[in-house]
C-alpha cells in the first residue's frame, strides 16, 4: 500500500512538474499566437481580455508580399538541402572510408566555413556574386547557403558512416553488389537516421538565416527572415503581424519536424550509445 | 603533428585574408579612379549631352532600369504606390528592395563599399551622409541640379525648408557646418523637435504646458503615476545609441548654448564639459530622474511613442511626427488627446533651436544609370509627389514649404491640436545642430553610453563623466585635418 502510494504521488509530481514545464515551454508560443488576433491599439493596453480580429492575417498574408517570401524561403532552403545531402553524403563517406593525403585538413577547411561570421565575409561575397551575375538569384542564395548546410551534413554523416562496421559492405560487394548498390542499399538505409537529423537541422539553419538573405538578395528574392521585420515600421511596431510572420514561419519547421520524428529521435541518439 | 594542423589553418587564414584585401583593393582602385573624375564625372557630362539634345523632357532616359533601396518607412511606401505611375511618364523600369531600419543601413553600406553600381539610387539620412561623402561613395548632385537641361522648370529647389534642404548639404571637410557645399541627397521629408503632451491628463489636472526647462521639470514632479502605478510624466529616448542624443537631448543641448566640437588649430575639439554642455546635462539627468520611465535606458522611438498613445506618459519630447503616430485616427488608445507645444527652453532664453531628422535620396557615386537616377530622384522628391504624399499617405513633415501653405494640408494637419503652430514656430530654427564629421556615429554613441553612466550614478559628478566623454570624442576625431 505505502509503495503503491510512494508510486502514484511519485508519478502525481512527475506530471505536475513535467505540465508545468510544458506551460513553461508553451507560453511563448501561446503569446505569440494570441497577440496575432490583437490591433496595434490593444497591444500595450490589453493582456488576455480584449477584441480579437483577423486583420493582421489579412494584412500580412493577402496585402503584403509575405507568401511570396514564404515561397522563396522554402525554394532555397529545401534546394540548399538537397544540394548538400547530394553532395555532401558522398563526400562524408570517402572523408570516413578512404586514407588519402590532407584528409584531415579537407574536413577541417569543410568545417571552418562554419567559422567566421557571415557579416565578416559578406562584402567580398557581394562582389563576387555581383561580377558573376548571381546576386539576388536562387542559384546565389543556394550556392551560399552551402556554407551553413554542407559542413553540418558533412560532419555528422561522416560520424555515421564510420561507425558502420565495414564487413557489412565486403559482405556485400561478396554477394554480387555493384558500389553504387551497395551505397544506396545498404549503408544509406543503416545511415538514414543520422542523415534526417542533419538534413533537418540544416533545413532550419537555412530557414533561419539572416545575413545572407539580407544583403545577397531582396530586389526580387526575399526570405522570411527578412520579411518579418518589414512589420517594424516608422510609425510602431506592428507586433500583431509581426507575430502573424513568426508564426506562419514555424509551421514548415514544426511540420517537418513532426514528420520524422521518428528518425530524429534515434538519429540524435545514435551517437550516445557508441562505444 | 598539432603544428603542421596550426599552420595548416594559419595558412588557409591567410590566403582568405589576402584573398578578401585583393577583391576590396580592386573597388579601391576604382575609387581612386573615380576620385580622379570628381570635377568632371563622364556619366553627368554623358547625361548632359543626352539631354542636351532636346532639352529636358521626362522621357529622355526611356528604357534605362534602376534599382532603389529604400528603408521600411512611411515615406517608401508612398514612393512604391507612384512607381508605376514614375515609369508610365518616363519609360523608366524601377527595381526596389525594402529593408527594416535596424539593418538597412548595413545593407546599403555594403552595396555601395562595392562600388558596383548597385543601387542606383538608396534612401539616407544626413548624418550618414558624412561617412558615405567623405568616402566617396555618393554622387553630387550639384552639376544636376544647376543644369537646366536635366532638372525641370517646375521643380522650384528653393521651395524646400532651407534647414532641411541644407541638411543634405556639405563641403566635406570635416568642422564645416552643413548647409553649404555639394548637395548629396535630396530630402523626401523630416521631423523636428517638440513637446507632444496627453491634452486630457494636462486638462483633468488643470496643469499649463511648461514653456521651460524649469516648469517642466515641476510638472513633471506633479504627474508621477499620473494614473496609477506604471503611468510617469515624460518619454523620450535612452537607449546605448546616437538616436539618443539627436532629438530632444540634442536641441536642448544648443538651447543651453553648449557646442558639441569646435575647430581649434585646424583641428576637432569636443566642448562636451563646457559648464553650458553640463549644466544643460544636469538639468537633463534630473529630468530622467523625475519624469522619465524607470526603464529610460532602454527605449527607443518605439517605446517612447508608444507609451504617449497607450498613455502610460503625459508628454513625449521627441520628433513631432512620433507623436503624430500615435493621434491618427485609430492608432491607440489616446487617439486625439494628443496635442503640441514648442520645446521648453532653458530660463532666459529666445531663440528656439531644434535639430532634425531628414530622410533623403541619394545617388550611388559608381550608379550606370545616373540620368534615369536622376529622373526618379527629382520625380519623387517633386512639388507635385510631395503634396500627394503628404495628403494621401499621410507621409509627414513634407520638406517643401509649398506643401505647408496648401489649404487641404492645413486643413488635415489642424485636426492636430497644436501642430501646425509648433511647426511654425520651430522651423525657423531648425537646422542640423551636430558638426559634421565622419566618426559621427562612434561620438554620440559614446556619448548615450556616457549619459546612462551619469544617470546610473557611476560618476562622481555630471563634469566627471563630460570630461571623460570629450577625451574620448577628441581621441575619435584626433586624425581629422579641418581645411
Amino acid at each position: 500500500m505505502n509503495l503503491k502510494l510512494k508510486r502514484i504521488c511519485g508519478a502525481s509530481v512527475r506530471n505536475t512538474l513535467l505540465a508545468l514545464y510544458a506551460v513553461f515551454a508553451l507560453f511563448p508560443i501561446f503569446w505569440m499566437i494570441l497577440i496575432t488576433f490583437k490591433t496595434d491599439a490593444e497591444m500595450y493596453t490589453t493582456t488576455f481580455i480584449f477584441h480579437p480580429t483577423l486583420h493582421n492575417y489579412e494584412e500580412v498574408l493577402l496585402r503584403t508580399d509575405y507568401f511570396w517570401a514564404f515561397l522563396d524561403n522554402i525554394i532555397v532552403s529545401s534546394l540548399a538541402v538537397v544540394v548538400s545531402v547530394l553532395a555532401g553524403v558522398p563526400a562524408a563517406y570517402a572523408l570516413a572510408r578512404y586514407k588519402f593525403r590532407g584528409k584531415e585538413d579537407l574536413a577541417f577547411t569543410i568545417l571552418s566555413f562554419k567559422f567566421a561570421p557571415e557579416i565578416l565575409v559578406i562584402l567580398p561575397l557581394f562582389m563576387i556574386y555581383q561580377k558573376l551575375g548571381i546576386f539576388d538569384t536562387y542559384f546565389g542564395l543556394i550556392w551560399v547557403y552551402q556554407l551553413i548546410t554542407m559542413p553540418l551534413i558533412i560532419w555528422v554523416v561522416r560520424g555515421y558512416f564510420e561507425d558502420v562496421n565495414i564487413e557489412i559492405e565486403q559482405a556485400a560487394q561478396l554477394d554480387g553488389y555493384p558500389w553504387y548498390s551497395v551505397f544506396l542499399k545498404i549503408l544509406l538505409p543503416l545511415i538514414k537516421p543520422g542523415l534526417v537529423a542533419a538534413a533537418l537541422l540544416s533545413f532550419i539553419f537555412a530557414w533561419n538565416s539572416f545575413t545572407f538573405p539580407l544583403l545577397l538578395s531582396g530586389f526580387k528574392i526575399e526570405t522570411v527572415t527578412v520579411a518579418s521585420l518589414k512589420y517594424i515600421a516608422s510609425d510602431t511596431v506592428h507586433y500583431g503581424q509581426m507575430a502573424v510572420a513568426a508564426t506562419v514561419a514555424v509551421i514548415p519547421e514544426v511540420v517537418l519536424a513532426l514528420l520524422i520524428q521518428k528518425h530524429l529521435v534515434r538519429g540524435l541518439s545514435f551517437g550516445a550509445v557508441k562505444g | 603533428m598539432r603544428l603542421t594542423f596550426k599552420l595548416a589553418v594559419s595558412v588557409k587564414i591567410v590566403l582568405v585574408m589576402c584573398f578578401s584585401l585583393f577583391i576590396v583593393s580592386c573597388g579601391k582602385k576604382e575609387q581612386d579612379v573615380s576620385g580622379k573624375q570628381a570635377a568632371t564625372d563622364e556619366a553627368v557630362i554623358q547625361a548632359q549631352q543626352a539631354a542636351g539634345v532636346n532639352g529636358f523632357s521626362w522621357d529622355m532616359a526611356k528604357g534605362a532600369k534602376i534599382k532603389v533601396l529604400l528603408n521600411q518607412h512611411m515615406y517608401a511606401e508612398a514612393i512604391i504606390k507612384k512607381i508605376a505611375d514614375f515609369t508610365q511618364k518616363t519609360g523608366i523600369e524601377v527595381d526596389y528592395a525594402i529593408t527594416p531600419e535596424e539593418n538597412y543601413f548595413d545593407k546599403v553600406t555594403t552595396s555601395l563599399n562595392s562600388r558596383s553600381g548597385d543601387p542606383d539610387i538608396f534612401m539616407t539620412g544626413a548624418y550618414q551622409i558624412w561617412e558615405y561623402g567623405a568616402a566617396n561613395f555618393i554622387q553630387d548632385l550639384t552639376p544636376f541640379i544647376e543644369d537646366s537641361n536635366l532638372t525641370g522648370p517646375d521643380y522650384d529647389i528653393a521651395d524646400f525648408y532651407e534647414g532641411v534642404l541644407g541638411a543634405c548639404r556639405w563641403d566635406l571637410i570635416p568642422g564645416h557646418k552643413t548647409g553649404a557645399g555639394p548637395y548629396w541627397g535630396l530630402p523626401l521629408g523630416f521631423e523636428i523637435y517638440s513637446l507632444a503632451y496627453n491634452k486630457k491628463v494636462f486638462a483633468d489636472r488643470g496643469l499649463a504646458v511648461p514653456k521651460t526647462m524649469e516648469e517642466l521639470i515641476e510638472i513633471c514632479e506633479k504627474l508621477k503615476e499620473f494614473d496609477g502605478r506604471g503611468t510617469y510624466p515624460i518619454a523620450f529616448r535612452g537607449s546605448r545609441n546616437w538616436a539618443t542624443i539627436h532629438p530632444g537631448y540634442m536641441s536642448t543641448f544648443a538651447n543651453y548654448g553648449a557646442q558639441d566640437f569646435v575647430i581649434e588649430n585646424c583641428k576637432l575639439v569636443s566642448k562636451v564639459n563646457s559648464p553650458e554642455s553640463v549644466k544643460m546635462t544636469e538639468d537633463w539627468v534630473k529630468l530622467i530622474k523625475v519624469g522619465g520611465s524607470p526603464s529610460w535606458s532602454s527605449y527607443t522611438w518605439y517605446q517612447a511613442g508608444a507609451d504617449l498613445g497607450a498613455g502610460k506618459a503625459a508628454m513625449l519630447f521627441d520628433a513631432d511626427i512620433n507623436g503624430i503616430h500615435q493621434n491618427w485616427k485609430g492608432a491607440s488608445k489616446e487617439t486625439g488627446n494628443i496635442a503640441w507645444a514648442v520645446m521648453p527652453l532653458p530660463a532666459g532664453q529666445q531663440t528656439l533651436n531644434s535639430n532634425l531628422w531628414t530622410w533623403a535620396l541619394a545617388m550611388n557615386k559608381s550608379s550606370k544609370n545616373k540620368l534615369a537616377a536622376w529622373l526618379f530622384m527629382q520625380y519623387f522628391t517633386g512639388k507635385e509627389y510631395a503634396l500627394w504624399a503628404s495628403l494621401e499617405m499621410k507621409s509627414v513633415d513634407p520638406a517643401r514649404a509649398s506643401v505647408w501653405e496648401n489649404s487641404e494640408f492645413k486643413k488635415m494637419m489642424s485636426q492636430q491640436s497644436g501642430y501646425l503652430e509648433t511647426f511654425k514656430a520651430t522651423i525657423n530654427g531648425t537646422r542640423i545642430l551636430f558638426t559634421p564629421q565622419p566618426h559621427f556615429f562612434e561620438t554620440t554613441t559614446e556619448w548615450a553610453a556616457t549619459l546612462q553612466k551619469i544617470v546610473a550614478g557611476q560618476y562622481d559628478s555630471v563634469q566627471q563623466g563630460m570630461d571623460e566623454l570629450k577625451e574620448k570624442m577628441d581621441e575619435a576625431v584626433e586624425y581629422l585635418k579641418t581645411e
